[in-house]
């Protein structure tokens, strides 16, 4: 995993498929903690189930309990599997623990699984499981790229995250009627050109998460970012710079890069 | 930074919300069919998101608008790519019959797997056989429980019916339950041990050969021969050999991961892995109510001459069954797909 990356979503380990037709796109991978606490809660389903179904089974048993204890022992261990194979199989990949944790099980070249697929990797959890608490599974988990338990690897499967779509909504800085930065417009190209992916995200994230920040540790923050960016990419004039505060200076250049062209019209 | 994301976003959302409900619509079926006005709307706005997504990436910083795309062209990716399976094959009650017909014929196409299992458990039980009958002091290490190393305290408890209250029908239900429920594990245990490229199964199925064959000598060299056979072949004819056949799909597993190469189809390889397992455990629910029902009435009670009787017309059966079934068929399908069966 790399963690020292700037942008947050690059620190997940990711599935990139090139389709055919020359799109690549990446599926986040889930980590062993959110799988685990899923598998809690499907445990919790099935022997919430199997309960159930038992407490019915006795009454029914009510006068040969040993058929009752017969019928619950292998409801239980049948339920056990097929909960799993089933509903992934049938449900896009999803267990009810899996759908409520925001998991999904795919097949490995991002296309849905299939219900064999389901079984398979289902029935391996046996092996998985050994020789307690899922340690083969969970140290498989951790030594694999592509975050996948010996069930996986054996089906061809692999766990992705699946949060809600949500369409990106407003814009992320505040639109500004004026921006000072286009009074000198042969400065601020050459911050569009010169600016690199990675920065122009750093800039972002930290004017996004404004709130999130300490105060201290935002003053803190914006200061190194604008003196960064003013010494060493665009010098605009210092009369200008004074003017402004760290904040200013970082929402303007973030203006300049992420095509504000409203400001400019106006400056026109 | 050359995109104007404003417009581009206020131009091409209706599309990726159209996209966006088009794609619900078709996961929510469970067998994921598309008739063609919206295989060819999918198309069209599947190459257009794709497209979106090229220009976010190239041309813009919009690390969420970029993540969104991401994962809408993957959703449309899948369902476009995505062969669903006939409807028949899921929904038709004959279709699940044909695991009857189905196990033998895989038994039999993966059949050497079968003959290496049957040769390290062979192994096994010649190995506890010559210790327990050479070395006396192997026998408390092979043979840890106190009935197998005492057959004549077991035999008199058993034709005494000391155990009595076990041999009543509801606790012998459970009993059964209990014994079929492990069975199946460890057979499936067996099977998925074939991950570790076939030795974990190899080693379980010898630690099962060593067992029987030290029990058998022993109750032999004892005098019990006959009780034994009338107390484990019921249910050992199908027992043993449903362990066989798991240790069978575990070694078939470890030559599929073995040979597994990027652009192979191992659908076809794991639905006879799955196949296998499926008999495994047919074949134990049918021992694990013969051990608890039949094996545990013995003399008096039961002939041993009839046990036995009962537990070669079940193997007779089996051997039939695992050898005959299907294989009109099979021969059918070999004349016509030759290459298939190689």
């Amino acid at each position: 995993m790399k963690d020292s990356q700037p942008i947050r979503w690059a620190t997940m380990p990711e599935l990139a498929i090139a389709t055919p037709e020359g799109v690549l796109f990446r599926l986040p991978l889930a980590g062993p903690a959110s799988r685990l606490y899923a598998m809690l809660l499907d445990m919790a389903i099935v022997l919430g189930t199997v309960n159930g179904i038992g407490l019915l089974i006795y009454r029914i048993f009510a006068k040969a309990p040993g058929f009752g204890v017969m019928v619950i022992t292998l409801a239980e261990f049948a339920i056990g599997f097929a909960y799993g194979a089933l509903l992934e199989g049938f449900w896009n990949g999803q267990t009810i623990g899996k759908r409520l944790f925001h998991l999904r099980v795919i097949d490995k070249s991002g296309l849905p699984l299939r219900i064999e697929q389901a079984w398979v990797r289902n029935l391996m959890r046996v092996f998985d499981a050994l020789p307690f608490a899922y340690l083969v599974g969970g140290l498989s988990v951790l030594s694999n790229p592509l975050m996948q338990r010996f069930g996986d690897r054996v089906a061809g499967t692999l766990v992705i995250r699946q949060s809600p779509l949500v369409a990106p909504g407003e814009e992320f800085w505040t639109p500004q009627k004026y921006n000072s930065f286009m009074d000198y417009p042969t400065i601020a190209m050459k911050l569009r050109r010169a600016a690199t992916p990675e920065l122009a995200s750093l800039i972002q994230d930290a004017l996004r998460r404004r709130n999130e920040l300490a105060s201290y540790a935002r003053r803190e923050i914006y200061r190194e970012l604008a003196a960064y960016l003013q010494a060493e990419i665009s010098l605009f004039p210092d009369e200008l710079v004074e003017m402004l505060s760290d904040e200013q200076y970082l929402i303007n250049a973030a203006g300049v890069l992420f095509g504000d062209r409203r400001q400019s019209r106006v400056y026109r | 930074m050359i995109l104007d994301l404003e417009r581009f976003q206020t131009r091409a959302g209706p599309r990726w919300s159209s996209l966006e409900s088009l794609l619900a619509t078709i996961e929510g079926r469970p067998d994921r069919r598309l008739n063609p006005m919206e295989a060819e709307q999918l198309q069209e706005l599947y190459a257009k998101a794709a497209v979106d997504l090229n220009r976010v990436t190239h041309g813009a910083l919009a690390p969420e608008l970029r993540q969104y795309l991401e994962r809408l062209v993957a959703r449309a990716y899948s369902e476009l790519h995505y062969v669903p399976p006939t409807r028949s094959e899921l929904w038709q009650p004959r279709r699940w019959l044909r695991i009857f017909t189905l196990f033998p014929e895989t038994f039999r196409r993966q059949s050497r797997y079968f003959a290496l299992a049957v040769l390290i458990t062979v192994l096994g039980c010649t190995l506890g056989g010559l210790a327990v009958r050479y070395d006396p002091a192997a026998v408390d290490v092979l043979l840890p429980a106190n009935y197998l190393r005492n057959p004549g305290q077991r035999v008199h408890e058993e034709e005494q019916a000391k155990n009595h209250d076990r041999h009543s029908t509801q606790s012998e239900a459970a009993f059964s339950a209990q014994l079929i429920r492990h069975n199946i594990e460890v057979a499936m245990l067996a099977a998925a041990l074939g991950v570790t490229f076939g030795i974990g199964t190899a080693l379980l199925l010898f630690e099962n050969g060593v067992l029987l064959g030290a029990v058998a000598v022993r109750y032999t060299q004892q005098g019990f021969g006959l009780f034994m056979s009338a107390w484990l072949l019921p249910h050992g004819v199908f027992e043993i050999p449903s362990i066989l056949i798991a240790g069978q799909a575990g070694f078939y597993l470890a030559r599929v991961l073995l040979r597994r190469s990027e652009d192979r189809d191992v659908r076809q390889s794991m639905s006879e892995w799955l196949v296998l397992i499926a008999g495994t455990a047919m074949m134990l629910v049918w021992a694990g109510v013969m051990e608890a029902f039949f094996s545990q009435h013995h003399e008096p009670v039961l002939p041993y001459w009839f046990k036995v009787a009962v537990g070669g017309a079940e193997l007779a059966l089996l051997t039939v069954y695992l050898l005959l079934i299907g294989r009109r068929k099979t021969d059918a399908e070999a004349r016509n797909f030759p290459a298939e069966n190689k």
